[in-house]
C-alpha cells in the first residue's frame, strides 16, 4: 500500500470534507479534528452508541447503520445520530410478573403499530418488525429469543411513525420471559447444598494454607473429574 | 474483501486439511522457553518498578507506571471544593460492577449517585459474549471452582477472595435469574454449562453468544426504573477527595458536555471504572471499550491504595489483525474450541490449538517474529484461524449457528468465514491485577470500596474464560452492600491533601512526568493514514 492514501470526498456532519478511503465513519470524524465522546463505546458493534445515518451517492432512502462498523465511500453524506428520544415505561416487579395484562399500560401505542415494517433497519439484522407483531400476539417466548441481539442502539424507534420504542418494548418482555421461566433443577439443588454446608470439610483443608501446599491440595480436588 | 497478496495466502493453505491437533509441543522446556522468549508479561523491558506511593517497589507495565507517577490534571488548588451535591453512596463507572453496586447499595434505603464516562452499561461488560462460571452443575462444586481458579492463576491469587467468589456464585446466578436474565437450558430445564480451557468440570453458563449485553440489559433497566437512584451520564471523576482522616468521601467529576468540574460528597464511594486495555500496554492492540484507559489505578493510588499483579495482562490469542478498522477485536475462544486451527504463511499449523491462552498467543507471537506470519496491507502481522475448515468438518450453517455475531459481523464487511479464514494476532485484553480489595470489597482506604476489573488479587497471573463476569458482580454486589452500610456516617469536608501529598513526593523524587492522569480517553494516533 503506498504511504500517501488515497483521499475520498464525502460530506460528514453536513460539511464536505476529504477523508482517506478505507476508514470508518468514526475514524474519519477523528480524523477530520471532531471530537466524538458521546457516540463512541466498544469500537466492535455492541454498545450500540456509535448509530449513524446517511445517504450513499445516487442512493433514494437514508440508511442506518454503526459508526464504527461502516466504512466511507465516496460522495456518501453522514451524520452521527447518537441519541434519539423514545419513552421509556417505568415498570416494576408485578408488571413483570404478569405482561399479558400490563403491556397494553406501559406501552399503549405498541397495539397501533400497523406493521409498516419501516424499523427494519436494525444493524443486528433483527427483523423488529415481526418481533413487535410477535410481542402484540403474545408469543413473549420468540420476543424474547429474537431480542437477544438487541444492542439498544434505538434506530428502531427513530423509524416509527407511531411512536412505539420496540428496544424498550423488547426489553421489558425479554425480562418478562426471563422472569416467568421455573427455577432450574441443578441450580436449585447447588443452593440447597450450600445452604446445608456440604463443601464445609473441604474448606476446612483449604483454610490456612499457602503457597506449595495450596497448590498441591488444588490439584488433588480438580483430579477425579479429570477421568470422568 | 482481502487485497490480491492475502488472498494469494490464503491459496497457499492446504486442500486437504486434518482434523487433528498441531504438532505437540516436545517437553515442558520447550513450553518454558516459548513463553520466556515471546509472552509479553515475561519480556522484562517492559517493566519497572514504581518509585513512589504505597505500593513502591512493586513491578509495573511501563504504561501503567507512567499513569501511576504522573501529576494530577486538575488545577487543584483553585478548585472549588465545596460539594454541589451529596449522596450516600456514589458509585463511579457503569459496567456490571458499577450497575450491580449502585441496585446493591439502593437495596439497602441508601441513595446512589451513579457517574459514569460514557453512556450508562457502555463497558466491556457488553463485550464479555462467551460466558460467566458458576458451578451449578451437577458432579461440580464450589470448592473444584476454587481449585481450578487457583490453579489457573499460577497459584498467585489471594485464597480468601477466591473463595469468596466462589462460594457467591451459585447465589449470584439465582439473583440474576430472578432479575430476568435468561440463561441458555438444557431439554430438562436445567442451566446448560460448557467446558472451557482449563476448567475440570463444565460450568460456563450463557446467553446465546450475547451473555454479558444480555445481563447489562437487565441491570439497566432495573437501574432506571429504580427512583433512589440517579444517572450521571457523560461525568467521569478525575479525582477522588479524602476527608482530613484520610477516609475516601467522594470524588471531583468533569462534565464532559459542558466541561465543567463539580464536586460530589459522599459517605462511600465504589470505584468500578475497569481495566486499561486502551492504554495499549507494550504496543499491542486491544478488545477493550474505548474508555478502558486505567483510571481507577490511577486515582485509588493518589488516594493510598496498594496494587497487586499489575505486572500481568492477558493477551487473548485471537484478535484480528484484518480489516484494519477491527484491529484488535476478538474472536471468541469458541472457535478454537470447536476445533478452529491456526496455521502460519507456509500453511503449516504450529501449536495445539487448545492450550492455554497464554502458550497460544506466545506460539503466534513466536510465528511471526520467525518470519512465518502472514503481513497485512497495514503492515501488520499475522497468523490465519481457520474458520472454512471448520464449516467443512462440522457441517454446513455451523459458523453461522453457533457464532452468529461474528458471522454477521465479518459478513457486513464482505468477508464470509465459512469460505475465507480470518487474519488473527494476540490482543490486550484483560488487566489481571488492580486495586488490592478485601472480602467485602474494601480497599485499604476506609470508604473506598473497588471492584471489578480495578481490582486485583481475584485472578492471579492467568484468568480462566468466565470469571471475570463472575467476579464483577460478586464483588460489585459486595462492594454495594458494604457501602450502604457507611451511610449514617458523616463524611466530613472534601479535599485533595492526599493529591497535593502525592504531588509532593513526586516532586521530592525529581519525577517530572509530562503525563496526566488520569487519561480519560485514548489518544487516536493515526499512524496508518
Amino acid at each position: 500500500m503506498s504511504k500517501t492514501p488515497q483521499l475520498i470526498t464525502i460530506e460528514l456532519e453536513g460539511r464536505k470534507t476529504q477523508v482517506p478511503a478505507g476508514v470508518t465513519v468514526i475514524e474519519a470524524l477523528w480524523d477530520t479534528g471532531h471530537d466524538v465522546k458521546r457516540g463512541i463505546g466498544c469500537l466492535s458493534g455492541l454498545c450500540g452508541a456509535c448509530t449513524i445515518a446517511y445517504m450513499e451517492e445516487g442512493g433514494r432512502r437514508v440508511k442506518f447503520g454503526l459508526g464504527c462498523q461502516t466504512l466511507v465511500q465516496p460522495q456518501m453524506n453522514v451524520i452521527m445520530l447518537p441519541f434519539f428520544p423514545s419513552r421509556r415505561a417505568l415498570h416494576d416487579k408485578p408488571a413483570l410478573a404478569d405482561p399479558a395484562t400490563r403491556l397494553a399500560d406501559l406501552y399503549p401505542e405498541l397495539h397501533s403499530c400497523d406493521n409498516c415494517k419501516g424499523c427494519n433497519v436494525c444493524p443486528e439484522w433483527i427483523v423488529v418488525a415481526k418481533v413487535m407483531q410477535d410481542a402484540i400476539q403474545g408469543d413473549y417466548a420468540s420476543v424474547a429469543k429474537g431480542m437477544r441481539a438487541c444492542i439498544m442502539c434505538g434506530l428502531c424507534a427513530s423509524r416509527c411513525p407511531r411512536g412505539i420504542a420496540p428496544h424498550f418494548v423488547g426489553q421489558f418482555l425479554q425480562r418478562a420471559w426471563g422472569c416467568s421461566q421455573e427455577a432450574p433443577g441443578n441450580l436449585s439443588r447447588r443452593l440447597v447444598e450450600q445452604d446445608n454446608f456440604r463443601d464445609e470439610s473441604g474448606w476446612a483443608q483449604v483454610h490456612g494454607k499457602t503457597g506449595a501446599e495450596l497448590e498441591e491440595l488444588c490439584r488433588q480436588i480438580v483430579q477425579p473429574a479429570g477421568k470422568d | 474483501m482481502y487485497p490480491p497478496e492475502l488472498v494469494q495466502s490464503i491459496e497457499n493453505l492446504p486442500a486437504a486439511r486434518t482434523e487433528c491437533l498441531g504438532p505437540p509441543l516436545q517437553s515442558e522446556e520447550e513450553r518454558g522457553k516459548l513463553l520466556r522468549d515471546n509472552h509479553p508479561d515475561l519480556q522484562s523491558a517492559a517493566f519497572r518498578h514504581l518509585r513512589v506511593g504505597a505500593s513502591r517497589g512493586t513491578r509495573v507495565a511501563h504504561e501503567i507506571a507512567d499513569q501511576l507517577e504522573a501529576a494530577s490534571d486538575l488545577d487543584y488548588a483553585d478548585l472549588d471544593l465545596n460539594p454541589t451535591r451529596s449522596t450516600d453512596v456514589l458509585v463511579l463507572g457503569s459496567g456490571g460492577a458499577g450497575l450491580i453496586a449502585a441496585l446493591s447499595a439502593a437495596s439497602m434505603g441508601a441513595k446512589v449517585l451513579l457517574a459514569t464516562k460514557l453512556g450508562v452499561g457502555n463497558s466491556n461488560t457488553i463485550m464479555a459474549l462467551g460466558g460467566m462460571q458458576a458451578s451449578v452443575a451437577d458432579g461440580d462444586s464450589t470448592l473444584r471452582h476454587f481449585a481450578d481458579t487457583m490453579l489457573a492463576g499460577k497459584s498467585v491469587a489471594r485464597p480468601s477472595l477466591v473463595r469468596t467468589m466462589v462460594e457467591d456464585g451459585p447465589r449470584i446466578v439465582e439473583w440474576l435469574r430472578k432479575l430476568g436474565v435468561d440463561f441458555d437450558r438444557d431439554d430438562k430445564g436445567n442451566f446448560s454449562t460448557r467446558k472451557a480451557g482449563g476448567l475440570s468440570a463444565p460450568r460456563i453458563l450463557s446467553v446465546g453468544d450475547f451473555t454479558g449485553l444480555n445481563i447489562l440489559k437487565a441491570l439497566k433497566d432495573e437501574i432506571r426504573c429504580h427512583p433512589n437512584i440517579e444517572l450521571m451520564e457523560f461525568s467521569p471523576a478525575v479525582e477522588l477527595t479524602t476527608s482530613k482522616f484520610g477516609e475516601c468521601n467522594g470524588a471531583v467529576l468533569f462534565q464532559l458536555p459542558i466541561k465543567r468540574y463539580m464536586t460530589v460528597s459522599a459517605k462511600a464511594v465504589v470505584l468500578a471504572t475497569g481495566g486499561s486495555g486502551r492504554l495499549h500496554v507494550q504496543g499491542y492492540p486491544t478488545s477493550n471499550n474505548f474508555g478502558a484507559t486505567g483510571d481507577a489505578v490511577a486515582l485509588a493510588y493518589r488516594a493510598g491504595v496498594e496494587l497487586v499483579d499489575l505486572d500481568s495482562f492477558q493477551y487473548h490469542p485471537t484478535g484480528l489483525v484484518f480489516p484494519q478498522h477491527m484491529v484488535g477485536m476478538l474472536v471468541s475462544e469458541a472457535v478454537r474450541s470447536h476445533g478452529g486451527q491456526l496455521r502460519n504463511n507456509r500453511g503449516e499449523r504450529f501449536i495445539p490449538e487448545l492450550e492455554t491462552r497464554d502458550l497460544c498467543s506466545s506460539a503466534i507471537i513466536n510465528e511471526c517474529r520467525q518470519g512465518r506470519g502472514v503481513r497485512t496491507p497495514g503492515g501488520q502481522q499475522g497468523v490465519w484461524l481457520d474458520t472454512p475448515q471448520l464449516e467443512e468438518a462440522k457441517g454446513d450453517g455451523f459458523l453461522r449457528k453457533k457464532l452468529p455475531h461474528l458471522y454477521k459481523q465479518m459478513l457486513r464487511i464482505g468477508i464470509n468465514i465459512t469460505k475465507q479464514p480470518l487474519l488473527i494476532y494476540p490482543t490486550l485484553h484483560y488487566q489481571n491485577g488492580g486495586v488490592v480489595i478485601d472480602e467485602k470489597a474494601e480497599s485499604k482506604v476506609p470508604g473506598l470500596f473497588v471492584a471489578g476489573e480495578a481490582a486485583g488479587g481475584i485472578h492471579g497471573h492467568n484468568r480462566c474464560m468466565g470469571n471475570s463476569l463472575l467476579d464483577i458482580f460478586v464483588f460489585g454486589r459486595r462492594a454495594g452492600l458494604a457501602a450502604a452500610k457507611r451511610m449514617h456516617d458523616s463524611p466530613g469536608q472534601p479535599t485533595l491533601g492526599h493529591v497535593s501529598r502525592f504531588q509532593q513526593e513526586l516532586k521530592n523524587l525529581r519525577i517530572s512526568n509530562l503525563a496526566r492522569s488520569p487519561a480519560l480517553f485514548p489518544e487516536f494516533i493515526s499512524t496508518r493514514l
